[in-house]
């Protein structure tokens, strides 16, 4: 495929995010979208604009239909709107290493993104790999 | 009439014990029948008993403690002695003898008579009940008879005794137990939320070190396509830099703290500058957010207050921080007055406000607004910790309170005015006279065989 490959990024924390998206565009050649606003999500991966998703579990300030939606919950919701097959990687903390493999199996991720991250490369890695297994 | 404490109704003499102690020494009916024969000749001796037993107790401070009543007391306890003796050969030897006998041991264990000297009192009484005897009865096999009763009722007294002392052990051990378990419980509790706090800080302290390292490898790994966009990745390294700064310093002001290694600089110092030279630090952060900052203080002759300049501007900092990271629009108002000797300064935004029930725990170590909240704005949860440790130290206090306007947060807090130096810092303390010390209970303080 010719198409570039675009990359949705949910992540609260500002400088994080940025830090994803110059990663995956410099170092990857990825397209990214970065928003936490979760109806601008799914109008992306409706009309099938979105390859793969980078999602933090916590999220302090993404509501949905009223309540707060945390990064596994919204793995399920992007996954079941989106109109072509949706890659994702759920981006745990440090803190969260025993509970993994729970939160993998509840979001329905495809794999999960180990923060901190501050290699471009290790993050390019993850991605390219997920976009290429299919 | 019998008195009960605490300690009875938690421990009641069993209702068995006596009848097994009389069986485990062998008391028997014909014990009981030699006793009460004995009563009458022995009635006579009993006033030497009480004496001879009461030039004993001067010989051990610690027994003579107890008696802070005079010779009104001495006298009584002489009495209550002869009663006791004559209750020894009374002939009922039932449950009523034993609870009798049993709440005398709890009087003791009251009055804070310790166990040895009752031991050691009764063995005065035997020796002493003893020679009675032989001058009573001179031919050893009657005398023997008697005396191998008699024994047999001290022994008994002394078990009665002695079960509430072990009782009143009991009951004090399991009230240490109780207070060891609810100490353990609080460290437990303690050492949770030290735990969490490493937890918080150590993600606390990464995300900013991150984007300091993740910003850089990206200008070395050549990665920024201009030089603009380079510098402007420098700007978050730089602000990511300070940030962690504010950090550590945070932990390290309460680690100095908490070691009591915190010492202040308390001076007079002038409000005005105080204000004009804190105002600015957050002038920026406001511009940028489009607030309104309101100095209700301009104009207002404000008195000379006695802290430390650079923490009073830390504190002061740290409430304007706040206010600013909180309020998404409106405004934030710096008011002070002074009142009843000291000056109260008052922070107000119209933020998103602190909920009642919270208002009090955020001045508590680690203690940060419901993740969901505050999670975007960082920080240790130790700002508001600091703030009331300093100010305290400075004696003042801190607070919180809604806005005035039914939304948003108030913070005040108070420092001393100059013109009373130290005083309203340290409140007196009240003396409480010795001598209003209670002396023990009167009357039933010391009674019963010692």
């Amino acid at each position: 495929m010719s198409k570039l490959r675009r990359i949705l990024i949910v992540e609260d924390h500002a400088l994080v995010a940025k830090f994803y998206r110059l990663a995956l565009e410099r170092a990857g050649g990825y397209a990214c979208l970065v928003t936490e606003d979760v109806p601008e999500m799914l109008r992306e991966v409706e009309a099938g604009r979105v390859d793969l998703a980078v999602l933090d579990v916590s999220l302090s300030e993404t509501e949905w239909e009223g309540k707060p939606i945390d990064g596994v919950s919204l793995a399920r919701l992007l996954r079941e709107r989106s109109a072509r097959p949706l890659r994702i990687l759920l981006a745990t903390a440090h803190a969260m290493a025993g509970d993994r493999e729970k939160l993998l199996a509840a979001s329905g991720a495809d794999d999960y993104l180990e923060k901190p991250v501050y290699e471009a490369g290790q993050l390019v890695g993850k991605v390219e790999r997920l976009l290429s297994s299919h | 009439m019998v008195r009960r404490s605490l300690a009875d109704k938690e421990f009641p003499l069993e209702e068995s014990f006596f009848e097994e102690m009389k069986r485990y020494l062998g008391f028997s009916a014909e014990d009981a029948a030699l006793l009460q024969r004995l009563g009458p000749r022995m009635e006579k001796y009993f006033p030497e008993m009480a004496e001879r037993f009461y030039a004993q107790i001067p010989l051990h401070p610690n027994a003579f403690r107890v008696f802070t009543g005079g010779e009104a007391q001495v006298a009584r306890l002489k009495q209550t002695l002869q009663q006791w003796a004559r209750g020894l050969f009374a002939g009922a030897y039932d449950a009523a003898y034993a609870e009798e006998r049993y709440q005398i041991g709890h009087r003791h264990v009251r009055a804070g008579v310790e166990q040895k000297y009752i031991i050691s009192a009764m063995g005065i009484v035997r020796t002493f009940l003893s020679e009675c005897l032989l001058l009573e009865f001179p031919a050893s096999d009657e005398r023997l008879r008697y005396a191998h009763s008699l024994s047999k009722i001290l022994d008994l007294d002394l078990n009665l005794i002695c079960e509430s002392y072990m009782h009143a052990t009991m009951h004090g051990l399991r009230s240490l137990n109780q207070q060891l378990e609810r100490a353990n419980e609080d460290l437990a509790e303690a050492s949770r939320t030290k735990n969490e706090f490493l937890a918080h800080i150590s993600h606390e302290l990464r995300t900013p070190l991150n984007s300091i390292l993740g910003f850089t490898k990206l200008i070395l790994d050549g990665l920024c396509k201009t030089p603009a966009e380079e510098r402007e990745l420098l700007r978050d390294v730089f602000a990511s830099a300070q940030h962690l700064l504010s950090l550590v310093n945070d932990l390290l002001d309460i680690g100095r703290i908490e070691a009591g290694r915190m010492s202040l600089h308390v001076e007079e110092i002038d409000v005005r500058h105080l204000f004009d030279s804190t105002l600015p630090l957050v002038a920026i952060q406001v511009v940028e957010k489009q607030l309104e900052l309101r100095d209700e203080t301009l104009g207002v002759k404000l008195p000379r207050i006695r802290a430390d300049e650079v923490r009073l501007r830390q504190v002061l900092l740290n409430l304007l921080s706040n206010a600013v990271k909180f309020t998404a629009k409106g405004s934030i108002t710096l008011r002070a007055r002074a009142e009843e000797g000291f000056l109260r300064i008052e922070v107000e935004d119209t933020g998103m406000g602190i909920p009642v029930h919270l208002r009090g725990a955020v001045f508590h170590k680690f203690v940060q607004v419901p993740a969901g909240q505050s999670r975007r704005t960082g920080g240790t949860g130790l700002g508001l910790a600091i703030s009331r440790r300093l100010v305290e130290m400075m004696g003042g206090q801190i607070g919180i309170e809604g806005g005035s306007s039914g939304r948003g947060t108030c913070v005040w807090l108070t420092v001393p005015l100059a013109e009373q130096p130290a005083k309203a810092s340290v409140p007196e303390r009240e003396s409480v006279p010795a001598s209003t010390r209670s002396a023990g209970e009167p009357g039933g303080g010391v009674s019963g065989p010692v």
